[in-house]
């Protein structure tokens, strides 16, 4: 059996190891777009940062490949899927035949319509290369304005401060990262984040990268002018499904599989950002981990359903933690939230409830009891008798 | 005590084992590591484990 993999991030590594431990003698190929080997996204951080070398940043070594007998082909896009005769084309010449594909090629950064956004100082942050030219675009130009207070926003921001640049922070919504946060809690890391010397601007529209041929500033809506020497896009992620939809697989915003991970062609499996499952696109770590495992286990014809993923990110800014899991704001009224502000000590921790029952959580400011309460939300656990107590400082979560 | 995995290369963190190459002496419960340990097969920070089931 013979089972390609295309595309070399989380998905595809950690799939063809997976594949590698339940089954010695399965052929395995990954064919990838970039020249690099696999590395964790989460280290491009720290490389822009300055805080960890290049050769550090990769997972697995050349040896390590060549021990599991891992067929890795680098720098080369495939052009085309070819399902009724199970076969990819590499770059429009050679065919290679299939007894399973996996898709696992990701997602890549959206930027919004904006007139300009082609000019010179105009950077997204995916890929190891894209880390090299901000790098190198760095050096002379050190106003730096990201749009986007997502958490890669915030992690870029953090970065390229520590680089000695000047950061400005621009966000479409009124709180930054509108899909872990709630106002509260926006508030206390604006705070800690402004404390390290970086500017934060809520509610603006990016209208326009001013300039000629290099960028020179932002234009947003309502005419307000912010002067950049250089701009980050982090506005979120779209699925890679351009060559799934050419091939006729079924897709939507991302390519839509069942719950064994299987697209629209049964012999073709997704793992990782460019899947849809149940409506929902993930774009988080743990559900490609999780994801590139069960395709791995399915593809060699051991079924197992995929049930979802918690969302869970945790973020450290400032030294402020902060970790949010599954739910953080109700959305109807059968839901209610508890919480425990201690403002002076940045402390800020909020429970969701639905009839008793635990669905998500946000603390900001502390690690304490965070793993026993993102069990208890995996588990579905019932906290009604705790209600009054558990935000409290000595609660003993080994309660739980 | 429970073993801990990386969810971005598969590393798995065994509290018998510790992370001797680390300074991490056998017996030291994940929760134990310091901060800024991370993880010795690709780099990625404690946040990134997940206790295993």
């Amino acid at each position: 059996m013979r089972v390609i993999i295309i595309g070399n991030g989380l998905g595809g590594a950690i799939a063809a190891k997976t594949l590698r431990e339940i089954d010695p003698e399965v052929e395995i190929d990954i064919f990838a777009e970039e020249k690099y080997h696999y590395y964790p996204r989460p280290n491009l951080i720290e490389f822009v940062a300055g805080d960890l070398p290049m050769e550090k940043i990769f997972a697995y070594s050349e040896e390590w490949y060549d021990q599991q007998k891992i067929e890795i082909h680098l720098n080369q896009p495939i052009k085309k899927l070819i399902p009724d005769s199970q076969e990819i084309e590499i770059d429009g010449r050679k065919r290679e035949k299939y007894d399973a594909l996996l898709l696992a090629a990701g997602s890549f950064p959206f930027v919004p319509p904006f007139k300009g956004a082609e000019k010179q100082g105009v950077f997204t942050l995916r890929t190891l290369e894209d880390a090299l030219d901000i790098l190198e675009y760095q050096k002379n130009h050190n106003k730096v304005a990201v749009i986007g207070g997502g958490l890669l926003g915030l992690e870029i921001a953090r970065a390229l401060n520590l680089r000695g640049a000047s950061i400005e922070v621009v966000e479409f919504y009124e709180q930054l990262l509108p899909r872990q946060l709630d106002i509260q809690g926006s508030s206390l890391l604006k705070t800690e984040i402004e404390k390290m010397g970086l500017k934060i601007h809520l509610g603006l529209a990016t209208e326009e990268i001013l300039g000629q041929d290099e960028m020179k500033g932002l234009k947003f809506k309502g005419g307000e002018k912010l002067e950049a020497d250089m701009a980050i896009v982090a506005a979120g992620i779209k699925p890679e499904i351009k060559l799934g939809k050419e091939a006729g697989l079924e897709t939507d915003r991302g390519l839509i599989v069942n719950d064994f991970l299987q697209s629209s062609d049964p012999k073709i499996f997704a793992a990782g950002d460019i899947l849809q499952h149940r409506g929902k696109i993930y774009g988080i770590i743990p559900a490609t981990f999780a994801q590139a495992r069960l395709a791995a286990s399915n593809i060699l014809g051991d079924k197992k359903k995929y049930e979802g993923t918690v969302p869970w990110n945790t973020l450290k800014v400032a030294g402020l933690f902060l970790t949010s899991i599954g739910l953080i704001n109700p959305e109807d009224e059968n839901q209610e939230e508890i919480r425990e502000e201690k403002r002076e000590e940045g402390i800020y921790k909020k429970i969701i409830l639905q009839a008793g029952v635990i669905i998500g959580a946000l603390w900001v400011g502390t690690k304490n009891g965070v793993d026993h309460i993102s069990r208890a939300i995996s588990e579905k656990k019932n906290i009604e008798k705790w209600k009054d107590s558990i935000l409290k400082d000595d609660f003993d979560f080994s309660l739980l | 005590m429970e073993k801990w995995e990386c969810t971005a290369c598969g590393y798995i963190y065994d509290p018998e084992k510790g992370d001797p190459e680390n300074g991490i002496n056998p017996g030291t419960s994940f929760e134990d590591l310091p901060e800024n340990w991370v993880c010795p097969q690709c780099g990625v920070g404690k946040e990134f484990f997940q206790k295993m089931a």
